[in-house]
Order: C-alpha cells, then sequence, then structure tokens
C-alpha cells in the first residue's frame, strides 16, 4: 500500500497542476472575478494539499494495511467480461436490443461456469425479453432494432 | 422518472385521485429504490437510496436481505409518516423558514453536508477527502452554472451537460460490485439469506427508534428547504447518527442502525419536499417539480391561496401522504420474504443479469451510449479505488452537493464583493458553519477513538490466542 500511495499521491499532484492550468484559461470568459475558473483551481489546490499529506504519510509508514489483493486469474475474468460487453454493445446495433442481450447473458453465464444449459437459456431469455418488453412497451423508450424489420 | 411517465394517465382521473397516485409513486419509490440497493449494491433510486447500502448490502452479504429489507421498511415506514404529519401541521411555519435561504445559507448548507465526508470516509479520512474533492472535480464538467462557459468538456457535445447523475452512480455502484463479484467468483462463498428471520426483532425495533425519530424529524426540515432532497437528507441523517453512536466503527460493517437512518431521513424528506411546493409554489427537489406541474396541469395554482381555495384537495393530499406510508408499510413486509430470497439465486446467473441492467439503466437515462461508456469507466476507478483504499461514497455525496456549493460560494462572494464574512454576519449560515465545524471535530474524534478501542480489542485477542497456543503446546 505505502508504495501504491506514493505513486497515486504523485498522478494526484499531476492531476490537480493540470486542472489548475487547464481552469486558469476560463478566467478572461466572464467579468466576474469569481468567473469559472474560480472553484477548479480552490479544487485543484485542496487536491494537491490532499496528495502532499498522503506522500507524507506514505514516507513516514503510516499506511493502512492492505485488506484485500486482486486475484490476477480473476482480474483477467473481469477484463474479459468487460471485453464481452463491449462487444455486446457492438453487435446489439446489428442484431438487435433482445437478441443481443440474450446472446450476451448467455455467453458470460457460460463463461463464469454454470453448467446447466437449460437455465441457462431460459434465464438469457426471460431476463432480456422482459426488460425489452418493458422499454418497449411501457416505458417506451427506443432500443436499438438493428437489421431486423420487426424491431426485435 | 416514474412521476414524470405516469402524469399522463392521472389526466384522465380527478385531480385528488391523479395527485394521490403521483404522491403514491413518490414515496413508494424513496421506499422502493433501497431494496435493490441492499440486495445487490445499486440503489433503484438515484441516490435516495445510497446511503442505505453502505449498511444494507454488507447485511445481505451475511445473510441478513430480509431483516435489512424489514428495517428499512419499519424506519421508511416511521420516517414517511412523522414527515407527513409535520407536513399536514406545520406546512405554513416551515415554510417561512424555507423562504430566509439565499446563496450564503445554501452555500453552507452544502459544507454541513460535505462535512459528511468524515463519517462516510471508512478506514481512512484523508482518503475519503480526496475521493470527494475528486467527485467535486467531476461536477465541474460541463456548462458553468452561472456564466455558462463550457469547463473541461473538450470537445464532446455529451460533457456539455456535465456528468450525468445516474450513470455515475450505476458506475460507482453497480459496475463496481459486478467486476468484484466477477473477480471472485470462485473464491467467494454463497450468500444463503436467512429467510425465518425475517424482520427485526421488538428489541433490535426499540434500540433504533431514537435514531429513526431523530432522523425523520432531520429529514423533514432538510427536505423543506428548497433545492435539497431526499438524498441529502440521507447522507446527512446517516452522518449524523454514526456520529452520535455509542459504537459508529460499526457502521459500513452491516448494522440495522446504518439502514434506519437514511431510510427514515429520506422518507421524512418526501413530507419536507412538499411543504415549499404546496405553500409556496417552490419544488424542493425534481420529483417535487414533476408534481408542481401536475397541480398546475389539473388547474391548480400552488401557492398560499391553494390553503385559502382548494381546502378539498390539501386535506386529501395530506390524509393520501400518510396512507402511503400505511401501504409502504403492508407491501414492504409482505414482499420482503421475497424479495431477499433473490440473494440465493446462483451468482453465476444473478451477477451476468445484474451487469445487463447496469448497461440498461445507464442507457435508459437518455438513451446514450456514451453514457454506458462512461459508467463502465467510472466502474473500472471506483473498482480500483475500492482496492486500494479509497471510499467511493463521498464521491456521491460530492456529485450531490457540489453544484450547489460551487453556485452559492461563488454568488455570494459576487453579492458582497469578494467578502468572506457573508457567511458570518446571517444568523442561519453561521449557525450551519457552526454545526458543520462541531460535526467535522466530534466526528474525528469518535471516529479515532473507536478505531483505537478496536484495535485495543483485536491485540488483547491477538495476545489471548497466542497465549492459547502457547499452553496447548
Amino acid at each position: 500500500m505505502r508504495r501504491a500511495d506514493i505513486i497515486v499521491g504523485t498522478g494526484l499532484i499531476i492531476l490537480s497542476a493540470w486542472f489548475f492550468w487547464y481552469a486558469s484559461a476560463y478566467r478572461k470568459a466572464t467579468i466576474y472575478y469569481y468567473g469559472p475558473n474560480f472553484f477548479p483551481q480552490i479544487l485543484s489546490i485542496m487536491m494537491s494539499l490532499c496528495a502532499v499529506s498522503l506522500i507524507v504519510k506514505a514516507i513516514r509508514g503510516d499506511v493502512l494495511p492492505q485488506e484485500d489483493r486482486i486475484d490476477p486469474k480473476g482480474f483477467i475474468r473481469m477484463m474479459v467480461a468487460i471485453g464481452m460487453c463491449i462487444g455486446y454493445l457492438l453487435i446489439m446495433q446489428v442484431i438487435g436490443f433482445a437478441m443481443g442481450t440474450c446472446v450476451f447473458l448467455f455467453a458470460l453465464m457460460t463463461f463464469l461456469g454454470y453448467r446447466d444449459l437449460i437455465k441457462r437459456i431460459a434465464s438469457s431469455v426471460v431476463s432480456s425479453l422482459i426488460v425489452w418488453a418493458v422499454f418497449r412497451y411501457f416505458l417506451i423508450i427506443p432500443l436499438p432494432t438493428g437489421i431486423f424489420s420487426f424491431s426485435f | 422518472m416514474g412521476c414524470a411517465l405516469l402524469i399522463p394517465f392521472t389526466f384522465g382521473l380527478p385531480p385528488v385521485q391523479g395527485l394521490l397516485m403521483l404522491l403514491g409513486i413518490f414515496c413508494g419509490g424513496i421506499y422502493g429504490g433501497s431494496i435493490s440497493g441492499i440486495l445487490i449494491r445499486t440503489p433503484g433510486t438515484p441516490s435516495a437510496a445510497a446511503a442505505t447500502l453502505l449498511d444494507g448490502y454488507p447485511l445481505s452479504q451475511k445473510g441478513m436481505a430480509g431483516k435489512a429489507i424489514g428495517m428499512s421498511t419499519i424506519a421508511s415506514f416511521c420516517g414517511g409518516t412523522t414527515g407527513a404529519i409535520i407536513m399536514t401541521f406545520l406546512s405554513p411555519q416551515i415554510a417561512k423558514i424555507g423562504l430566509k435561504f439565499g446563496p450564503p445559507e445554501f452555500c453552507a448548507l452544502a459544507v454541513f453536508g460535505l462535512g459528511m465526508i468524515i463519517t462516510i470516509s471508512g478506514r481512512s479520512i484523508l482518503k475519503g477527502i480526496i475521493s470527494a474533492i475528486f467527485g467535486l472535480m467531476i461536477t465541474t464538467i460541463g456548462f458553468d452554472p452561472l456564466s455558462g462557459v463550457p469547463r473541461f468538456t473538450f470537445g464532446s457535445q455529451n460533457l456539455l451537460g456535465g456528468v450525468t447523475f445516474v450513470p455515475a452512480l450505476i458506475g460507482l455502484f453497480g459496475y463496481a460490485q459486478v467486476f468484484r463479484n466477477i473477480e471472485k467468483i470462485l473464491v467467494l462463498p454463497p450468500v444463503k439469506s436467512k429467510v425465518e428471520n425475517i424482520l427485526p426483532k421488538f428489541r433490535e425495533i426499540r434500540s433504533t427508534l431514537k435514531t429513526i425519530f431523530k432522523s425523520a424529524l432531520m429529514g423533514t426540515f432538510i427536505g423543506s428547504i428548497p433545492g435539497t432532497g431526499c438524498d441529502v437528507a440521507a447522507f446527512i441523517t446517516y452522518g449524523e447518527a454514526k456520529r452520535s453512536s455509542k459504537h459508529p466503527e460499526k457502521f459500513g460493517t452491516g448494522i440495522l442502525e446504518g439502514v434506519a437512518a437514511p431510510e427514515a431521513g429520506n422518507n421524512a424528506a418526501t413530507g419536507g419536499a412538499m411543504i415549499p411546493m404546496l405553500t409556496l409554489g417552490i419544488p424542493g427537489d425534481a420529483v417535487t417539480a414533476v408534481l408542481l406541474g401536475a397541480l398546475t396541469i389539473h388547474g391548480l395554482q400552488p401557492g398560499p391561496l391553494l390553503f385559502r381555495d382548494h381546502l378539498d384537495i390539501i386535506y386529501p393530499i395530506f390524509a393520501g401522504m400518510i396512507m402511503a406510508q400505511f401501504i409502504l408499510l403492508i407491501v414492504g413486509l409482505s414482499g420482503a420474504r421475497v424479495f431477499a430470497r433473490l440473494i440465493n439465486v446462483d451468482r453465476r446467473i444473478l451477477t451476468p443479469i445484474i451487469f445487463f441492467l447496469c448497461v440498461v439503466g445507464s442507457y435508459a437515462m437518455r438513451f446514450s451510449f456514451f453514457d454506458v461508456g462512461l459508467s463502465l469507466i467510472i466502474g473500472i476507478i471506483a473498482y480500483f479505488m475500492e482496492y486500494y483504499g479509497y471510499p467511493v461514497s463521498p464521491i456521491l455525496l460530492a456529485l450531490i452537493l457540489g453544484p450547489m456549493a460551487e453556485q452559492n460560494l461563488r454568488r455570494s462572494l459576487i453579492i458582497s464583493h469578494g467578502d468572506p464574512l457573508i457567511f458570518f454576519t446571517r444568523p442561519i449560515s453561521t449557525a450551519f458553519i457552526t454545526l458543520a465545524v462541531i460535526v467535522i471535530i466530534t466526528s474525528y474524534y469518535r471516529i479515532k477513538r473507536a478505531a483505537e478501542r478496536e484495535a485495543h480489542r483485536i491485540s488483547i485477542d491477538r495476545e489471548r490466542d497466542e497465549k492459547n497456543e502457547e499452553t496447548e503446546i
């Protein structure tokens, strides 16, 4: 945690310096002294002060013990799931919301290791159809229809 | 959203019935949002239930989802009823206090609310403050409300309106939890909800009654200030409950008091928010703004004249608010058993469905895939933040209070020509700032003392274990 705090603290100092500099461009935008740059610049000063205290505390060894660590295999699993979600958002534009959702849910359940095929199919089809029907007929929210003319 | 959607359905109804239908949705929505917050760490109602999940979700992970929902229902009922009764009898008097709020008072109120960061920061107050400043920085994205200058938008039209609240909320809590569940899916033991203990015991309810009624009174007052809402009330009451508790270190680990306080507070704020809307025609938050619209659609003009000319509408509204709490109690308690069973569904089925609901939830607000992407990115940031000890709740508090703090700080300084003493020359703002200082200092020392006590207890336990091991050898 000590090294992480120093790295995060340094990152936050850079972020606040950039934020301060970027916000200074808004000063000319209005006639008020307390213009659009005022609040962001105050925040960046406060953030840099906190970041310095974080680094000082970390150097002194005053850090929290890390309660939990990222499991490398689990992290890869998570990244794959995010990739599947991005794929789902793209494929939804082609095959429509309901079908895209069915495919996504089925694929993710399979990827997470659920074995029962019937339950996988049933839960992915039922949950996507329920949400699709609520959105389409009750809330009347436009959803991607894809290439199918029947707006599924 | 529920109220806005149902307005067209009330056109054909008589005014009283139409308004009562919307009031029912308002009260039910504020309560119902906590159920998904407790079960899957994603509040159903934007922000109002965000404080409830701080203790509600850990409770459900301990297999006490039913008990958490039961406590949330009872606290909501007590809070909502208190708010409705205060609204019935004291509306005009409270409205007068609300009218005295100008920019310095609102700024001081926001500072008071932000003071609660200390209590929701978890293990490190410094990291909590860093999270809150990060959240405040996010609120500066988009059009500046005073000058209209776009800030930190990098030419993106999607960012002109700022970071939308709902996708940010879903990212911070929903996605972050989904990612954590997927990462730990092979490690985490399955949660089994103890369905037989569905209701909190009488002893447990009695021990939280003081917190519930204190939160209800605070919630009604906060809700009655125009511009604040149920979300602010929930966080302030949670913070106060933790500050004044004998065991503040247990907050956040899953205790019933941590569910009771914000639920009583946010439901009491529904009655409070109705006060300025009915008496002055000023909406307290977004939902009361919709209700205000509904009143005008039905040909009624909210304000003092409503009390003189339309008592036939006002009294049923008062009675309806109280009735809504009873219905909420019946529905909530009878449904708690069913809701609690949801947590027993296999994680490998439930997690993909929650993932999908997060995608849908972040899309539905503006029908925007940009929001889905933004929400995913916020979720990834929140996932890493939690691992490195940065609490995400202060970000949410900052997103709620940031715009109020900035606008009113600048307005006040413009009015006073840059003199910061304006905050100390007006009684209400001075009172809020004094309260904020007292709350911050006392919370800091109480939490520090509780942490020391906990550390001492752990070291004694460890010594005892070591002694036992030596004797065994």
